[in-house]
């Protein structure tokens, strides 16, 4: 396995790495997008007011075909319970009552998005389709999705553009809770974030080849939508599935990330996994092996072990595979268990309860990581399947514990597993882990699960409306960055606090307006907010205004910030007249003169033998005392300057 | 290109300029076609077209396999490059005729079980094949030996009493050839009148015949027809009990379903999967995963087929009036103007109609048309002897249908006609329990419609 930390961007390229994101922005919406619920979220997901359950079925899509991937979703046979609160779910979450008209409004924001990403190609009529999920995430099986436009993009610094292929809006999913055990064949879901409107932007799975753009890709969406105030903010507004492949791999997708910091370390796992998994195919292929040397024989060997009621064991030999199941390809994790991983979620038995020949190893991977399999096995067990199952030395096995039923539903879909090794990378969508490692979700889903919705009538976009909505597009995050870089030399990661802080407005208009520099105003916006909640005295954005046109009228100076902050907080009624009395910074060169003769003339050296030092030993206390005298407004520097003169002339 | 020249056929759905254009230039629908509008580029299939859409745009199924419809223009170009025809079908499943199991026909009337897409009118239409229903419902192979016949396939309201005529025959058909028990697949709309005609028609029923529809339809994953099905095919192969019942989901979960007795049921919700209701009573019994309860010891249970016959005379010329206030006796006498032979009134509390409605009342009953009356609260009976009101309509001819529903008095007034025209005969059938339409008391259990507010009701909510 190669090791993932180690990877240049350079291996990237070579390697033909490339990957793609769909992500998932919750909208801004006062209602949800097919029903009149209030778009909020409980606290804890746990609680709830009603509870049902149901089970789902797969359907045919609209050419006719059953979907592949929801053939494997109805084989897990779930039992879907849902949590839900009356304050933000209806009879329509329940899929009780066929949906209401969606929300233009929230329909009106995703052109407007469209218009940020440039997009060439819009549905200027909105058809609703269904997209058939079998896992529960929705009540009615399907999730309601539109195309609103295609073919546009996000630039990168680097001159690059990601092709944005196409950008959805579409109800959100419920929660998932109570997720503590995949084997589980009860799931639960909360309904409250069922239909909170999304919008789903999805680039060109080509266009970027390296972790690092990926990353950037990501911020670039995530600043469109802020900067546009269309997406909602805090924490789960945001999920990206990223689609990941590299060359002789395939499409992989990596579910629900919400950490754009952990792109980098999923990347680099799933390289190294694909890599692994083509390995293990050229070594399959060298070893001769094809999809029919795999024979779907369970053996019977519950009785070589003492079992708990209505278990049993089974086992299957691999031919010619001693080796490959104990491979590692992804650290800490061997073939064996991402393999058993898929027969978990599908067939309910746990990991655990999987064995396979090659971790009897004694530096074996599971071993390593103290990941045994709990089917107790001991040498003289394990001569013994061998001698049943009538292994050679280059044979491999697989023992399963559980239902008979299961058992052999399990084996099946590990000896199909391993058929499909032949091909090398399965098109899989994965669940990250914490650790940075995926396991097997589901097959990908493929187009045959779209399906028009037959519920919701076509709705026409007026053009003339188009052009309306292309209006309300504003400065895009990119054209922000060149304009502030230029003027005020600003980073990106300043542009991003003004974005992120929802300052930019009043950024411009005390730049433009109000005529402060740009440091100034980002010290004012930025800066003193973060310095003052440190303090326990949160700004208020109207503290902060005053304070900007203080400044700007010349009422008050850049070093009497800090004190004019808290003065405002403190004293929210003052009126400019008792600030200007306060603080006033009307000093003129004259005014200071007088100010420092007079300090001066109350020194006294008299009893002193050196002046001189005398003199440098009190300067900083005098100018302190007449920056003080002069509330701030005059810097320190300036009138060290003038004593200095002063004493000259004198 | 030379079948493209013979096969042409015009693209489905699409109307006025733009169906000129696209028949111009020979484009198909379930072509693949590419259409540029300046900057613009869309590649995907032209589908059909639904009815009550703007007739300037086309649809579009894109790689993704999303729809959109694009606004077509004089500047907008269409080209054909690929052609790919769907074929929506079921994998067919082959079932084995099993000596051992309950052979149950499912006779079908509307979608219920299978159904796809109408690109006319962008609805849903029912498919009714052996194999379609065994693929979609798998579970049903090994459970009875299940033969589906198609007798309409129509949308639930547009049923007609002859077709319940039909229906009852075809079900007598399949009695007289040995089947254990008989499915209706049927639209949920209007299945209690079905339901009601058919228990009048089926004399001494020798088998259960079970009606079942779904109010999610099986084009949707979240379908209640399977269940539905599953339970109806348990209930006529396998239990003791020869009504006319419906069984549909009795809570919001894929829990249990009801059992109801066809001429007590009443659709209570629009679209609520439990929206079927026993009124005045409690259901018959109740069917989950486990076990079947009954609950009542009344149901009748299976009997000779020798003694079954068919009395399925109808006189469909009944019409029904929702008695509001304000209503005119002109709707009434306009009946008999029409030759209606005889009128079903839902009357306001115990059955009464405005004293405006007299004159109507009279003539009909000068011309000897029988007016049966139901109560609009839809519990309870009929009292027209309590006020005064009551006591002037009973005077002008009314027949008290005492705790019939509206939709089984209206089927058993056909049913009545069909036999006779006087007017004294017709009440006595009327009046003359025949299928449990009119009960001879009503318990405590009978009228329980909750408010959300009892005591307890928190904790119930929680396991819906
Ligand atoms: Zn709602």
């Amino acid at each position: 396995m190669i090791d993932p930390d180690s990877l240049t961007d350079d291996d990237f390229r070579k390697l033909g790495f490339h990957a793609g994101l769909e992500v998932h922005h919750q909208l801004q919406s006062r209602r949800k997008l097919f029903c009149n619920c209030e778009p909020v979220l409980e606290e804890d997901p746990h609680n709830f007011d009603y509870s049902f359950h149901r089970y789902f079925r797969p359907v045919l899509g609209e050419m006719g075909d059953f979907d592949e991937g929801m053939l494997i979703e109805y084989e897990k046979g779930y039992k879907v319970i849902y949590y839900a609160n009356e304050r933000n779910t209806c009879t329509y979450e329940m899929d009780e009552t066929p949906p209401f008209m969606p929300d233009m409004e929230t329909i009106t924001k995703g052109f407007i998005l469209a218009f940020y990403f440039d997009c060439k190609a819009f549905a200027e009529e909105v058809v609703v389709n269904r997209k058939q999920y079998l896992d529960g995430s929705i009540t009615t099986g399907f999730q309601r999705t539109f195309i609103i436009a295609r073919d546009g993009y996000v630039p990168l610094q680097n001159g690059k553009k990601v092709r944005i292929s196409n950008l959805h809006v579409e109800e959100d999913a419920a929660r998932r809770v109570n997720w503590f055990d995949t084997s589980e064949r009860t799931v639960y879901y909360n309904l409250d974030r069922l239909g909170v409107p999304l919008a789903e932007i999805i680039t060109d799975h080509l266009d970027v080849d390296t972790p690092s753009e990926l990353i950037e890709t990501a911020l670039q969406i995530g600043r469109v939508l802020r900067i546009s105030k269309i997406g909602r903010r805090g924490i789960g507004a945001v999920r990206q599935d990223v689609n990941i492949s590299i060359t002789g791999g395939d499409r992989v997708e990596l579910k629900g990330v919400q950490d754009i910091h952990m792109f980098d370390k999923y990347c680099r796992r799933e390289v190294v996994r694909q890599h692994s998994l083509i390995e293990i195919q050229k070594e399959m292929l060298e070893r001769g092996l094809k999809k029919e040397d795999f024979e779907h024989t369970y053996i019977d060997i519950s009785h070589l072990f003492a079992l708990p009621p209505k278990k049993k064991v089974f086992a299957t030999i691999f031919p010619k595979m001693k080796g490959l199941f104990g491979k590692e390809i992804q650290p800490g994790k061997d073939f064996g268990i991402d393999i058993f991983e898929k027969s978990m979620l599908i067939t309910g038995i746990p990991t655990d309860y999987h064995f396979h020949s090659d971790e009897f190893d004694e530096n074996s991977v599971r071993k390593r990581n103290n990941n045994y399999s709990r089917i107790p096995i001991n040498e003289e067990l394990y001569q013994k399947i061998q001698t049943l199952l009538n292994t050679k030395d280059s044979d491999a096995f697989v023992v399963v514990q559980g239902s008979e039923k299961a058992c052999m539903h399990a084996l099946k879909k590990i000896i199909e597993r391993v058929k499909l090794a032949l091909d090398g990378v399965p098109q899989e969508t994965r669940r990250v882990t914490p650790d940075g490692n995926s396991e097997f979700l589901r097959v990908i889903h493929g187009k045959d699960r779209i399906y028009p919705d037959t519920d919701t009538p076509p709705i026409l976009i007026d053009l003339e409306k188009l052009e309306e909505w292309k209006k309300e597009v504003g400065i895009k995050p990119w054209e922000l960055l060149e304009e502030l870089s230029k003027r005020y030399n600003f980073t990106q990661n300043q542009v991003d606090l003004l974005i992120r802080d929802d300052k930019l407005e009043l950024f411009s208009e005390f730049t433009d307006e109000l005529e402060l520099d740009g440091a100034l105003a980002y010290t004012l916006l930025i800066e003193k907010p973060r310095e003052f909640r440190r303090k326990h005295m949160p700004l208020t954005n109207e503290v902060i205004k005053r304070c900007a046109r203080l400044l700007s009228k010349g009422i008050i100076h850049r070093e009497q910030l800090n004190t004019v902050l808290e003065f405002l907080q403190e004293n929210p009624d003052s009126t400019e007249e008792t600030i200007k009395e306060h603080f006033s910074t009307q000093y003129n060169e004259k005014e200071l003169e007088d100010l420092i003769k007079k300090e001066l003339e109350n020194l006294s050296f008299e009893d002193v033998n050196n002046k001189n030092m005398a003199f440098q030993l009190v300067l900083p206390n005098l100018v302190a005392r007449i920056i003080g005298k002069t509330n701030n407004c005059v810097s320190g520097g300036k009138i060290a300057k003038m004593i200095e003169n002063f004493l000259e002339v004198k | 290109m030379n079948d493209k020249q013979t096969d042409y056929e015009p693209p489905e759905g699409y109307r006025g300029e733009l169906l000129e254009r696209l028949v111009k230039d020979k484009i198909r629908t379930w072509a693949e076609i590419r259409i540029t509008k300046g900057e613009a580029k869309y590649e995907g299939i032209l589908l059909p077209r639904s009815l009550n859409t703007d007739d300037r745009y086309v649809t579009l199924k894109v790689d993704t396999g999303y729809n959109l419809g694009v606004f077509v223009d004089d500047d907008t170009k269409i080209e054909e490059i690929g052609y790919k025809k769907g074929k929506y079908k079921l994998p067919s499943v082959d079932a084995e005729f099993k000596e051992d199991l309950p052979n149950v026909t499912l006779l079908g009337t509307g979608g219920t079980v299978a159904s796809r897409l109408d690109y006319r009118t962008g609805a849903v239409i029912p498919a009714f094949t052996p194999e379609e229903l065994f693929s979609a419902v798998p579970e049903l192979i090994p459970l009875v030996n299940l033969t589906p016949k198609t007798l309409y396939q129509i949308l639930s309201e547009n049923f007609q009493p002859q077709f319940w005529v039909k229906t009852a025959e075809s079900i007598a058909k399949e009695i007289e050839s040995g089947a254990d028990g008989v499915i209706i697949g049927h639209g949920t709309d209007t299945m209690a009148f079905t339901g009601s005609a058919l228990s009048y028609f089926l004399r001494n029923l020798p088998i259960p015949v079970v009606i079942v529809g779904s109010q999610r339809s099986s084009d949707r994953p979240s379908s209640d027809g399977p269940k539905n099905i599953l339970y109806s095919a348990r209930l006529a192969g396998y239990e003791n009990f020869a009504e006319v019942v419906v069984c549909m989901h009795g809570g919001t979960s894929d829990s249990y379903n009801l059992i109801h007795r066809a001429t007590r049921v009443r659709k209570m919700h629009s679209s609520r999967r439990d929206a079927f209701r026993t009124i005045g009573d409690i259901p018959l019994g109740k069917v989950d995963e486990k076990e079947i309860t009954w609950f009542r010891d009344d149901i009748k249970p299976r009997g000779p087929r020798e003694d079954f016959y068919l009395d399925a005379k109808i006189d469909d010329k009944v019409g029904m009036l929702y008695f509001y206030p304000g209503m005119k006796p002109d709707l009434l006498e306009s009946m008999v103007d029409l030759g209606y032979h005889g009128v079903v009134i839902i009357g306001t509390g115990l059955a009464h109609v405005g004293t405006d409605m007299y004159t109507a009342l009279e003539r009909c009953q000068e011309e000897e048309i029988p007016v049966v009356m139901t109560v609009e609260p839809l519990f309870g009976y009929t009292h027209l002897r309590v006020y005064e009101t009551g006591r002037e309509m009973l005077a002008r001819g009314v027949i008290e249908g005492a705790n019939m529903l509206p939709s089984a008095a209206y089927a058993k007034l056909i049913w009545a006609l069909g036999h006779t025209r006087d007017i004294n005969e017709v009440k006595k059938i009327i009046q003359t329990p025949v299928a449990g339409e009119i009960t001879p008391k009503e318990g405590p259990r009978g009228y329980l419609l909750m408010q959300g507010i009892e005591r307890g009701i928190d904790e119930f909510l929680k396991h819906l």
